[in-house]
């Protein structure tokens, strides 16, 4: 590390501890002067009026020295712009022009980082899988599911590794051997939630666990909200998986929705208070609706390479059926048994063709013979074996 | 002249053995000696033959005599030999001319008053003549019309040992020749338009009898399992020559034949009862075994009704005949071979209470279970078409007439025809006989057809050896049909002949 590479570290170090993210004066006056003489400016007081109300209160607390050995003691490194590990494309989504008229949607000034995984690689092809952390079952299972899927598509899984969905989409990603990096809200030294110390452990050593907060900085309510704006602009979409009224998960949406990201739900129950946000985005076309991995990965993926295949229409047993097999089933009653000779007449179809209709029709489960002759399989809508 | 000797047969199973008799007369205390392992039936001849002689106004020569039978070893069953013994002592003593008796077979049991009385296998023992190069026989008249079924041979017929006596001395005295064989129109056997409804039941006797399949008929008691098992026979082709004498010759030893149906050209049809032992289903019997009901079913049906009531060993002995179309009984005095090549037609209730209608059961399952479990293995392995019958809900299920006997059997004929031609040169000459492997190699048949059967062994509904058997129906079903390979339709058609219960 030459000396000019550890005074510009140093720099974002202090400056990434200084000011509670998003900073937008801070960030102006780093874009203007540069990190190195804006964290002097910083240090000396020598700021304008709204960069000093940003770093006022921490600007005696220098404790970069102590942060970067901290880090590194548990293997984890300090990622900045400067880095050819910056994930620049991913963030270039703070640049436009909508995103820079409010002051909440900010590039991090430094990313603490554990983990082997390098942040661009990971970022290139992310999609966020976010929602409730008191998830119903249907919530974990399709947060699972798709985890799982994605990361077997081969993309990277990002989400907050908070309780419920977040937690599940991570395992999902795990159980696939896939690549997975979760965004903390609080330093790196503190894992949490601390219930799922051993799974962002998992998720260091399948990715990477990332956060914009210095360690020793606790996890708050505000932390949560300024964190989602990264999970959303990590990846190229993100997918609400349950979401109350007002919840962590629906900040994430708007927050991907403001920065040009592609924004998916899955719908739940209507009756669920667990799926009114979801609802409630997909109502307001914030959201495009996705039902299964195959239509998150076309939302997401390459323009015409990564289309969803079309899904078979609802099928009913006797699709597929040719029109003298189905002649043969309809002509049996629903509730009663009938012989070779009987369905002859009601079918239209001659006595042979019946006789070899019927066991193909038997081998398919629709229907069974009896001691009253044949008859329809009911209850399980004939799908059942025979 | 003191010695001479005349021909008979001893029968051995269907298989006659050519004895000759020798009759010694020699000086010594009078009496009469038989020698060569006759039998108590054959050893009473001796006062038989005395007494017929006797009351034929012959003298009865007052010396020493001995009759030796030939081979000595082979042991000699009946009353056969009587005639032939008559004749052999006559000659002996010089009363009829020895050298007549040379090139000439004599059968017939003596009465005491000197009738010729008919005895079995007239018909094995003519045959065992010719085969040795006799072209003279002389039976008696009621055993005539079996003689004369063997061409190339001059029988005839004689009703008492006197004329047998004078037409010795002089040939111009005659005997009875055999009419000409006038084929006796064949019995009239039950016609198929008797059974009400059963379609799928019918359907299945016809295919069974177009492959030469064996059948099983499950069902409820009073739906007519036994009408259509007899009327299965009808449906099959008349015997052929060959055939003919094979089963006639079964038939004459087991002592079934009347003298109005010397030949029997109709499939037979025997359907023992569910008591019978296991030898008189497979033959039996001190000495030498006789044929038992497997055997009398030779080229027809056996009809084994009630067939879980039947024993365990009597079932179990009927996997050999199955297996190799014939029995071989070993008894004291030797082994014998009869055929035993049937068509094998099951009946059974689904459970012992056999209710008319099945829901109204009251067995417990254990029982419902044992009781057709009894059939499983290997005999039901053998058995390809397999059918539920149901209970007659109406008088009239179908509009339409039910087909006849002669309709039916018209397609039958046609199949197995068509079957003949396709297996000629290998030994089989119905579908039913073709080994799985060969159907499944030498005559394979395209993915799109066999899809079913796979389909099934797949989801585990069918064995290996019941996808065999449904390729076997398939051919048949393809035979009816009048195609020659199977189609889809054919092997789907032939899975629903299976058995539902047992995969």
């Amino acid at each position: 590390m030459t000396p000019g590479d550890r005074e510009l570290r140093g720099a974002r170090a202090y400056l990434s501890r200084v000011a509670e993210p998003p900073a937008p004066a801070l960030s102006e006056l780093i874009d203007e002067v540069g990190p190195v003489r804006a964290s002097r400016l910083v240090a000396a007081g020598r700021v304008p009026g709204q960069v000093a109300a940003e770093t006022g209160a921490r600007r005696a607390d220098d404790r970069v020295e102590a942060d970067l050995a901290a880090m590194g003691a548990f293997g984890g490194r300090l990622v900045i712009p400067e880095d050819a590990e910056w994930p620049a494309e991913e963030f270039t989504c703070f640049g436009t022009l909508a995103a820079q008229a409010d002051k909440r949607w900010r590039a991090p000034v430094a990313l603490w980082v554990r983990g082997g995984g390098r942040l661009d690689e990971l970022g290139a092809r992310a999609v966020a899988v976010v929602g409730a952390r008191a998830a119903t079952g249907y919530g974990e299972h399709v947060a699972a599911e798709f985890g799982y899927g994605l990361a077997e598509g081969g993309l990277t899984v990002v989400s907050g590794a908070a309780f419920g969905v977040d937690g599940a989409a991570h395992r999902g990603a795990l159980a696939a051997e896939g690549r997975t990096f979760a965004v903390q809200a609080c330093g790196l030294d503190v894992p949490y939630p601390a219930g799922h110390q051993g799974l962002l452990e998992r998720i260091a050593v399948a990715g990477v666990v990332v956060s914009e907060y210095p360690p020793g900085i606790r996890p708050a309510r505000h932390r949560f909200l300024v964190r989602n704006r990264l999970i959303a602009a990590f990846a190229a979409g993100t997918v609400v998986i349950e979401a109350g009224i007002r919840s962590g998960a629906r900040s994430t949406a708007s927050a991907a929705f403001a920065l040009g990201r592609v924004v998916m739900a899955v719908p739940g129950p209507v009756t669920s208070a667990l799926s009114v946000g979801c609802h409630l985005l997909i109502r307001e076309e914030q959201a495009v609706l996705v039902t299964r991995v195959a239509e998150v990965l076309e939302a997401v993926g390459r323009i015409g390479a990564d289309l969803a295949p079309a899904l078979i229409s609802p099928r009913h047993p006797t699709d597929g059926l040719s029109p003298e097999l189905l002649a043969v089933y309809e002509a049996l009653p629903a509730r009663a048994s009938r012989h070779p000779e009987q369905l002859v007449r009601d079918s239209g179809v001659p006595l042979n063709r019946v006789r070899s209709a019927l066991p193909l029709l038997e081998l398919q489960g629709l229907v069974g013979c009896g001691t009253g002759g044949w008859h329809r399989v009911l209850g399980d809508g004939g799908r059942g074996g025979a | 002249m003191a010695l001479a000797s005349a021909w008979a047969v001893a029968l051995h199973g269907v298989d006659g053995v050519l004895v000759e008799i020798e009759a010694h007369i020699g000086p010594g205390l009078p009496g009469l000696q038989m020698v060569g392992l006759p039998d108590a039936a054959l050893s009473e001849a001796r006062d038989r033959v005395r007494a017929a002689v006797l009351n034929s106004g012959r003298r009865w020569p007052p010396r020493r005599m001995t009759l030796a039978l030939s081979p000595a070893t082979l042991p000699k069953v009946g009353s056969g030999y009587d005639l032939a013994l008559a004749c052999a002592l006559l000659a002996a003593d010089g009363r009829i001319p020895a050298d007549r008796l040379r090139g000439l077979v004599l059968i017939g049991e003596l009465a005491l008053d000197g009738r010729l009385r008919p005895v079995r296998g007239v018909l094995p023992a003519v045959l065992a003549a010719r085969r040795v190069g006799i072209d003279e026989v002389v039976v008696p008249t009621a055993s005539l019309a079996e003689a004369a079924l063997v061409n190339g041979v001059r029988v005839y017929g004689a009703t008492r040992l006197t004329d047998v006596l004078r037409w010795l001395q002089d040939p111009a005295a005659g005997l009875a020749r055999p009419d000409p064989l006038n084929p006796a129109p064949p019995p009239a056997v039950p016609d198929l338009a008797d059974v009400l409804g059963q379609g799928d039941a019918r359907w299945a006797v016809e295919v069974a009898a177009a492959g030469g399949h064996h059948l099983l008929l499950t069902g409820p008691p009073g739906t007519g399992k036994t009408m259509l098992a007899q009327r299965m026979v009808g449906l099959l082709p008349m015997l052929t020559d060959t055939e003919a004498l094979e089963v006639t010759a079964v038939h004459s030893v087991a002592g079934l034949l009347t003298p109005d149906t010397p030949l029997i050209t109709v499939p037979p049809f025997v359907a023992p009862h569910h008591t019978s032992s296991v030898a008189s289903l497979v033959g039996g019997g001190s000495g030498l075994a006789k044929p038992g009901a497997v055997s009398r079913a030779h080229r027809g049906v056996l009809f084994l009704d009630e067939v879980a009531e039947f024993g365990p060993r009597s079932l179990e002995a009927l996997r050999t005949p199955l297996e190799d179309g014939e029995v071989r009984l070993a008894r004291r005095d030797g082994v014998v071979r009869y055929p035993a090549r049937f068509q094998l037609v099951l009946a059974a209730n689904p459970c012992p209470c056999a209710p008319p209608d099945e829901r109204d059961c009251i067995c417990a399952p254990s029982a419902r279970r044992r009781y057709l479990g009894r059939l499983s293995g290997p005999l039901l392995d053998r058995v390809d078409v397999r059918v539920a019958m149901r209970p007659l809900k109406d008088m009239g299920q179908t509009d339409a007439e039910p087909e006849s006997t002669a309709v039916v059997r018209e397609r039958v004929l046609l199949a197995r025809t068509a079957a003949r031609a396709r297996w000629a040169g290998t030994g089989w000459s119905t579908n039913a006989e073709v080994p799985g492997p060969v159907l499944r190699r030498r005559f394979g048949l395209p993915r799109v057809v066999t899809e079913p059967i796979e389909a099934a062994l797949h989801r585990g509904l069918v064995t290996a050896r019941g996808a065999d058997r449904t390729l076997r129906l398939a051919w048949t079903l393809a035979d009816l049909a009048g195609r020659d390979r199977p189609l889809v339709e054919d092997v789907s058609a032939a899975m629903g002949l299976r058995d539902r219960s047992a995969a």
